[in-house]
């Protein structure tokens, strides 16, 4: 036998032949990229530090510049340079109305997906955009590595919902990476301070960044990083506060910012120049005073159209402006602690992560409202490139002694007649999860379910976020409530999600799988469902048995208990057709057949209904005891 | 996988109303570090898909074993007992809980946060207590099992228990509902 002489979770032999992996903190101001090495995380480095502003500067002749010399372009062609495209991934128009009036560039197209018009006449999409940051990031890493990356953990904001996750992992894609996993942003900074410290215990991570909070509350122990709960609000951050710094500072010298009305989809020109400008200039005085106690906002004359600007900030009126902002986060911190089922106190720290967290009137905000001092010893902006650093390894088969449970952060469900939203997986369920449930027909010879995914907390679909739609048809015309659709949720482990429709009336399946959209057409949905159809039906078959296996074995240990605990209500024949039903499921479970499982389920079902009716009839008596006769008569008329 | 099936078994814990969560954490965690899907992230892809359900179960499994309603309602399932979407309570014991609604309901409509925040402890208290009676109610089931009594020694409190889990939805709509109203403010 060999001897291990490595520590557990030390780099190998295998060292040499692991694969080159990276991890991408993708922000809405900053980007950065990490590595492990010698089983530590390390940030790559390039020209100008660490830090990749996520800013794409596309110029007419069809040329793309990336971080420092785009942004360096913001101020002379605003409208050309696309900075915090993080804001609008996975969004449509009207998600983005309020924010519109705020951005230097313009935005245009429809409530799926939002377009930019930069120079040459091109529109591009979130997506590209980040892609761009994300291509320039690869590139460093390899420069740096020497030779190919051949797999990325990117990060997310935990509240990013679906739609914002896949465009996500499409931008990975377009940029040529593999995206081995999404990986939230606060799990990731905890991943890196639990090891960094190896601790146990309970953690909040307050993460704010350039365009969205996050808040998790995690648990460490033992090398498993478990999520309880985790909430925010992914279009909450630093930039609102240099936003609502220059609108208040301009609204002092009586010049409005951002008066748009929000079907506006255009600004003048000297309009995004001015909230441009302003708006760097809010962010400079907001940075400044995170080591002095005051700082001036000064804007030309020439911006405004006349009113030259010089205004001393102090850091109490930062405070004051941006208070609306902290109280929207100290909202979220105490829904997440609810939900979490824990009080401040029971926390053992909090980690401060993201730039925001810099300045020290949110420092102040944080350690007020957990009643302790946060810790920030890691570089808040690095911590979670760091984390994802370590994602990757463990993934690409490096360390072993980490695990992350991660939850959904916001629930899933379908729309039901009347546009009431069923809850099929709840938030802050741990991932990879499933749920299925069945609906039925709500129509007279309904031949057809019109599916509407969506994902929220809310009541009706109108208030959530519709992820996906589809139809499925095929349905034998029949009386309301006689058709079933099986509906299935499954989310993996990037938190992505699967549904499965399944027409069960017929015995002859129609199964679709169907990935949430977003942006795109009716015919690119269509296509991708053929295709998942056809390529994903191999892993339909092994999913199926699996969960056949699953259900097959869930009524065999019901039916037995039943037989056992119930004798007494158990026909001899009933006993001698079940127990032999019993043991064709047996033998189909041990077989490698679904459907032979699930028919052998049906036969078992069939076989057992006169007991299980005289259960029913027994648990229906014992529950209306002592019920008046009518009131029962009407129960069950109902 | 023949223990697949039962959540408790998942977990290696005796099917019980009383689950210590600290056990039930512990088993977790470690079962969590053979099972879960980044173990066999270069698994051959049905390796893959095998995982990836078993971490599913594991996950389903201790989500409903945590909160004890969730719990309680799978054990009523072991038994053959399940409870309808649409199971209604009997009249005697919907009226008080529709009362407490309409009130808290007025006290919402009125912006009365105090009252809404009153009425919220006063219905985590029912809660509390209703939840005790589960657990007695488990209790008697328990024992009648071991007794060997007569069968209606099982289903009586089977059936109570039945009746707080159906309570229990309109009591959680309505906590619900105070939570909505108070996070408004």
């Amino acid at each position: 036998m060999l001897l291990q002489i490595a520590e557990p979770g030390q780099s190998t032999v295998k060292e040499a032949c692991k694969p080159r992996v990276i991890g991408i903190d993708l922000g809405t101001t900053n980007s950065l990229v990490a590595h492990v090495a010698d089983a530590s995380p390390a940030v790559i480095s390039g020209e100008g530090g660490p830090l990749v502003p996520s800013v794409v500067h596309y110029q007419a002749n069809g040329g793309v510049l990336v971080g420092r010399p785009a942004q360096a372009r913001a101020i002379e062609a605003p409208h050309d340079t696309l900075a915090s495209v993080k804001r609008l991934i996975g969004r449509g128009a009207k998600d983005l109305a309020s924010l519109r009036s705020m951005l230097p560039y313009e935005i245009e197209g429809d409530d799926r997906v939002v377009k930019m018009r930069v120079a040459g006449n091109r529109t591009v999409t979130a997506v590209e955009v980040s892609a761009e940051v994300l291509r320039e990031l690869k590139a460093r890493a390899e420069a740096s590595l020497g030779g190919p990356v051949e797999g990325a953990v990117i990060t997310v904001p935990a509240y990013f919902d679906d739609a914002q996750r896949q465009a996500t992992r499409d931008a990975g894609r377009l940029a040529g990476l593999e995206v081995m996993r999404l990986l939230a942003e606060p799990t990731a900074a905890a991943l890196a301070y639990g090891l960094d410290r190896g601790s146990t215990g309970t953690y909040a991570v307050f993460d704010l960044g350039g365009g969205t909070f996050d808040i998790s509350i995690l648990k460490l122990v033992d090398g498993v990083f478990e999520v309880k709960a985790t909430g925010g609000d992914s279009a909450l951050g630093g930039d609102d506060l240099d936003r609502s710094v220059a609108t208040a500072v301009l609204a002092e010298a009586g010049v409005a910012l951002g008066a748009a009305r929000s079907d506006d989809l255009t600004l003048a020109a000297a309009q995004r120049r001015l909230v441009a400008s302003a708006v760097a200039e809010a962010r400079r005085v907001k940075e400044a005073l995170t080591d002095a106690p005051q700082a001036t906002f000064s804007l030309a004359g020439a911006l405004t159209g006349g009113t030259t600007i010089a205004r001393v900030v102090t850091r109490a009126d930062l405070t004051t402006f941006a208070q609306p902002l902290l109280d929207r986060t100290g909202k979220a911190c105490r829904r997440v602690l609810k939900d979490a089922e824990l009080t401040r106190e029971a926390l053992d720290g909090v980690i401060l992560v993201g730039g925001s967290t810099r300045s020290p009137v949110v420092r102040d905000f944080v350690a007020e409202l957990f009643g302790k001092t946060p810790l920030a010893d890691l570089d808040p902006e690095q911590v979670v490139a760091l984390g994802a650093a370590v994602q990757a390894d463990v993934l690409a088969g490096g360390r072993q002694d980490v695990t992350l449970l991660d939850v959904v952060p916001l629930s899933l469900g379908i729309e039901m007649m009347g546009g009431v939203v069923e809850k099929l997986i709840h938030r802050n369920t741990t991932i990879p999860t499933g749920a299925t449930q069945t609906f039925t027909t709500y129509a007279d010879n309904q031949t057809g379910f019109d599916i509407h995914v969506l994902q929220g907390e809310r009541e009706t679909a109108d208030t959530c976020r519709s992820l996906a739609r589809f139809t499925l048809k095929g349905v034998p015309p029949m009386i309301a409530g006689m058709g079933r659709v099986e509906i299935t949720f499954l989310i993996d482990a990037d938190g992505l999600l699967k549904v499965m429709a399944k027409e069960l009336t017929t015995g002859k399946e129609a199964s679709i799988e169907v990935k949430p959209s977003y942006g795109l057409s009716d015919e690119e949905v269509e296509k991708m469902l053929i295709d998942s159809f056809e390529y994903a039906e191999e892993d339909l078959v092994t999913r199926n048995l699996v969960t056949e296996r699953i259900e097959a074995d869930r009524i065999l240990a019901a039916t037995r208990q039943a037989f056992a605990t119930d004798t007494e209500l158990l026909d001899p024949d009933v006993r001698v057709a079940g127990e032999e039903a019993i043991r064709t499921l047996d033998a189909a479970v041990a077989g490698g057949d679904y459907l032979a499982i699930r028919h052998a389920i049906e036969a078992l079902d069939l076989a057992t209904k006169p007991f299980a009716q005289r259960r029913m009839n027994r648990a229906i008596a014992a529950q209306f005891q002592g019920v008046a006769l009518e009131d029962a008569a009407r129960k069950v008329g109902a | 996988m023949p223990q697949g099936a039962d959540a408790f078994a998942l977990l290696g814990l005796t099917p019980a109303f009383d689950v210590d969560l600290a056990v039930l954490e512990k088993a977790f965690f470690e079962r969590s570090k053979e099972l879960h899907p980044d173990r066999f992230a270069s698994a051959p892809a049905h390796e893959r898909v095998v995982a990836l359900s078993k971490s599913r179960a594991l996950n389903d499994a201790y989500t409903i074993l945590k909160k004890p309603v969730s719990r309680a309602e799978y054990l009523l399932g072991r038994a053959g007992v399940t409870i309808g979407d649409n199971e209604r309570l009997d009249p005697a014991s919907l009226m008080p809980i529709l009362e407490d609604r309409e009130q808290l309901q007025d006290a919402i409509h009125g912006k009365r946060l105090t009252e809404v925040a009153k009425l919220q402890t006063a219905m985590q208290a029912t809660r509390a207590r209703e939840l005790e009676l589960v657990r007695e109610q488990f209790a008697l089931v328990e024992e009648a099992r071991r007794a060997g009594g007569p069968q209606a020694s099982v289903d009586e409190p089977i059936a109570q228990i039945k009746k707080i889990l159906i309570l229990m939805r309109y009591v959680d709509r309505y906590l619900e509902a105070c939570d909505a109203a108070l996070d408004e403010e």
